[in-house]
């Protein structure tokens, strides 16, 4: 297969900008979703940096009011929805395909118009910096009122309903084409239960989608009508009904935080058994379990409204309790997978267990805030933005750099270093740490979210400092990867198919692979069946080496066999 | 910031260790409904940190006993186990019923309503302020920005609050008192507090509500109910003086500038 590698690899480079633009390939389309999504990463992170600057102490330093309600508006709906659910679009368009076997999406061009769809959507949601009374101000949850024309009177607000339109539809078109891809696409004998988990949990995020993105898109119309076309749908004074935009929104948004959550439990799901030398434990528990959170996940929403006096608490409150036992089983699954494995710890397996300590932690206050006597206290609190930081900061976006140092040969033919991803990971482990431990207790405290400024209450003052400086450290640490990316791309592409020694389809084709992926596959009688060939060789490999010896030939292959 | 001498590093580290060990202790809770919740939280707490140990131990377990021995042997294949995958589906399901039980005693003890609380308060936000008025009495507390209205409620006794908006949706949040409720414009929202010890707490509003949200405290005195009652007894009626809307309700010597609202839980010191 190697050979057959090399030689569509040397037909295939045409590189040019034009074949980028008008590409329906299916990993290119994902490299660009990734690229994207990574570049309003950063810009999102570089306004959490301004924010967090703002707040080092009591007063206003940088910042006015109004700016620093636009920097955390754009921050939230850029790191939901410009740059995690695009992610979970990266590396599903890469992915899907190559991990079921086949040569590319159900519908390609779907692919490269839901990509160009969620770009020039995005560049609408940011172009509200250019309107005279700049980007939308309501934060990203954007509740009427507030968010009505007569509050919020900048055209940026508009631009930010637009764009997030558009960057949703983007959004439906690309789980129509996950969907389609993994009910139809799968290679010969890849039944539903051999299926790779990040393919099961792509799967269940996409029906989620299909789900939630158009009560978002409704609402988004909706807001939309009642600002510029005279409808009344949540002004209260004329009938309308604010509640009804918390409804919409968050049925939308807490399947969104599972959408943003589930493809990266996909993502351990692979990187922790290839570092483990072990199959995941409970294959089909995991299955499962990914099923149930999604379901669940549909019926929680309104854990979000517990202070709004309008809904039903025991209801939202158990719902919101028993999410936890699916995500519990996960955690407890990889667990098993590493005990008893032969561990070997690269970037993507130290990410990997990095996000297992740190979403514990935020899985578990996300158990506290589901009480809604205690949520009555935490709600709208820094408490409640240290958890939500810490189940997508320390759960997803670690997630996210495992999977970008573990199938960067993959895409690129060429690795990370090593060096440099160790520095990045363990400056993003202390830098969580600080930015986001003390802010459970500021919001213990009571110190509301969205505030520019603060009293110098007792501790206050200490407690955002050194949160500050966390979000620094954090900051400085995107240095070592984006460096590491720079170094990666100035040498030749080195890499072998299956550097790690890895499990599914996409480590039999080459690396890059070629256009259309594949040119053999092999049997697949397991949810490993890259595995499975390596056992089947090295087996063959040792059969032929006895009978080699038994016939007293002393030139047997020698290569040490065993899988990876 | 500005001189990070030796002792203030030190100090931050010392809270940065704090911050991080400690990191969710409440404030002291000041009402009768404020000590339920404090009570669930910390069962909530106790149950968090053992589940925590129990998978950080697990964790640090697996990744210091079966790391990096590559001696190119095959680890066993184990592909699942269906008695331990049941025993860790049944303990957080049990777990989560009994946090769940938990719950709903709380909430049923902080939702209760007294047949006929003596006070009756009525709370309306507005960008960027609030309005508190005591229908039965007459009396109208107005105030925006710092250092914001403030009244006087008593001590020991249920006292009755409707919580709504003018504008957009704000939320009326005492961090002393464990609560908070949302306040939406066409929309009343009833609560009941019972505080138990005296004392003034902030406020402040916690629903994000436009360019001066962070701007919006208000103050709340607990008091015996005499004086209470004295305090009632001198504040002009509705109505009656178009300048009681704009000044302060404490402003009578004694009570005034005893009570910074940035030193929340100091108690109103002395009886008019």
């Amino acid at each position: 297969m190697s050979a057959t590698g090399i030689a569509v690899r040397a037909a295939a480079p045409r590189t040019s900008a034009l074949t980028w633009l008008a590409t329906t390939d299916h990993k290119r389309v994902g490299i660009l979703y990734g690229t994207a999504a990574f570049g309003f990463f950063l810009f999102g992170g570089l306004l959490a940096l301004f924010m967090r600057a703002e707040l080092v102490q009591p007063g206003q330093q940088i910042v006015d009011e109004q700016t620093y309600n636009q920097l955390f508006t754009m921050h939230g709906t850029i790191m939901m929805l410009l740059f995690g659910t695009p992610m979970v679009a990266a590396f599903a368009n890469f992915l899907v395909p190559l991990q079921v076997g086949a040569a590319d999406m159900v519908f390609p061009r779907l692919n490269a118009l839901s990509f160009w769809l969620f770009l020039f959507g995005g560049l609408v949601v940011m172009s509200g910096y250019l309107a005279a009374g700049g980007p939308a101000d309501t934060g990203w949850t954007a509740y009427p009122p507030n968010s009505e024309l007569q509050y919020s009177t900048t055209t940026g607000t508009d631009l930010w309903i637009v764009g997030l339109g558009l960057t949703g539809v983007a959004t439906i078109l690309g789980a129509v084409n996950f969907v389609a891809t993994i009910y139809t696409r799968r290679a010969p004998g890849m039944s539903m239960l051999r299926v790779p988990m990040f393919c099961w949990t792509i799967l269940v995020t996409s029906i989620l989608i299909l789900f939630s993105f158009p009560a978002l898109t409704a609402a988004l119309v909706m807001l939309l009508l009642d600002r510029r076309f005279g409808a009344s749908f949540f002004i209260p004074a004329e009938g309308g009904d604010p509640l009804l935009w918390q409804h919409l929104f968050w049925f939308f948004g807490h399947p969104e935080v599972y959408i943003l959550a589930l493809p990266f439990f996909g993502i351990l799901s692979e990187v922790i058994p290839v570092f483990s030398r072990k199959p995941l434990f409970g294959y089909r528990a995991m299955a499962f379990a990914t099923v149930l959170i999604g379901a669940y996940s549909m019926s929680v929403w309104a854990h979000h409204m517990f202070t709004t006096g309008g809904i039903n608490l025991p209801f939202f409150a158990i719902t919101s309790f028993l999410i936890a036992v699916p995500t519990g089983i996960k955690i407890f699954n990889w667990l098993a997978t590493m005990i008893r494995g032969r561990l070997t710890f690269p970037t993507p397996m130290l990410f990997a267990t990095g996000f297992i300590y740190l979403f514990v932690i935020g899985g578990i206050t996300g158990v506290i805030v589901a009480s809604p006597p205690i949520d009555f206290h935490f709600q709208d609190t820094y408490f409640v933005v240290a958890h939500l930081h810490n189940v997508l900061v320390g759960g997803s976006v670690f997630a996210v750099f495992s999977g970008i140092y573990f199938w960067f040969p993959k895409a690129f033919g060429r690795r990370l270093s090593e060096r440099l991803g160790k520095l990045h990971f363990w400056s993003w482990v202390v830098g969580f740490i600080v930015t986001f431990l003390p802010q459970y207790q500021l919001g213990a405290d009571g110190m509301p979210r969205r505030y520019v400024d603060y009293p110098a209450n007792t501790g206050w003052p200490e407690l955002n400092a050194i949160s500050s400086a966390g979000s620094l450290l954090l900051g400085l640490g995107m240095l070592p990867f984006l460096l590491a990316v720079v170094l990666a791309f100035r040498r030749p592409p080195d890499q072998p198919d299956d550097p790690w020694g890895g499990n599914s389809l996409e480590w039999w084709t080459s690396s890059p692979p070629p256009h259309h992926n594949f040119r053999s596959l092999p049997p697949i009688r397991s949810e490993r069946p890259v595995w499975d060939a390596r056992v089947a060789a090295s087996e063959a490999g040792r059969a032929h080496a006895s009978r080699a010896e038994r016939a007293g030939d002393e030139a047997g292959p020698g290569r040490p066999a065993g899988p990876g | 910031m500005r001189q990070p001498g030796l002792s203030r590093v030190t100090r931050l580290l010392g809270l940065a260790a704090l911050g991080t060990t400690t990191a969710g202790c409440l404030p002291a809770p000041a009402t009768e409904e404020a000590r339920e919740v404090a009570a669930l939280y910390t069962g909530f707490l106790v149950l968090s940190v053992l589940v925590g140990l129990l998978v950080f131990g697990l964790a640090t377990f697996a990744v210091v006993r079966y790391r990096g021995r590559d001696d190119g042997s095959l680890p066993p294949q184990t592909h699942g186990n269906l008695k331990l995958e049941a025993l860790w589906t049944a303990l957080p399901v049990l777990t989560v019923l009994v946090l769940f039980g938990l719950t709903l005693v709380v909430l049923s003890r902080i939702e209760a309503r007294a047949a006929q609380p003596a006070t009756d308060l009525r709370v309306e936000a507005f960008r960027w302020g609030w309005t508190f008025r005591y229908p039965n009495e007459g009396i109208v507390v107005f105030g925006a920005g710092e250092p914001g209205p403030e009244v006087v409620v008593p001590i020991r006794e249920p006292v009755r609050i409707t919580v709504t908006a003018v504008d957009v949706n704000h939320a009326f949040f005492v961090p002393r008192f464990l609560f908070k409720k949302d306040a939406i414009p066409g929309r009343e929202n009833v609560f009941e507090i019972n505080v138990q010890e005296p004392g003034a707490y902030r406020g402040q509003c916690a629903e994000f509500c436009g360019v001066y949200h962070a701007f919006m405290p208000f103050t709340i005195h607990a008091v015996p109910r005499p004086e209470y009652e004295a305090w009632l007894a001198q504040q002009p009626r509705e109505g009656a003086e178009a300048s009681a809307l704009l000044g302060s309700p404490l402003a009578s010597p004694g009570t005034d500038a005893s009570s910074s609202p940035s030193d929340p839980g100091q108690p109103l010191d002395s009886a008019p």
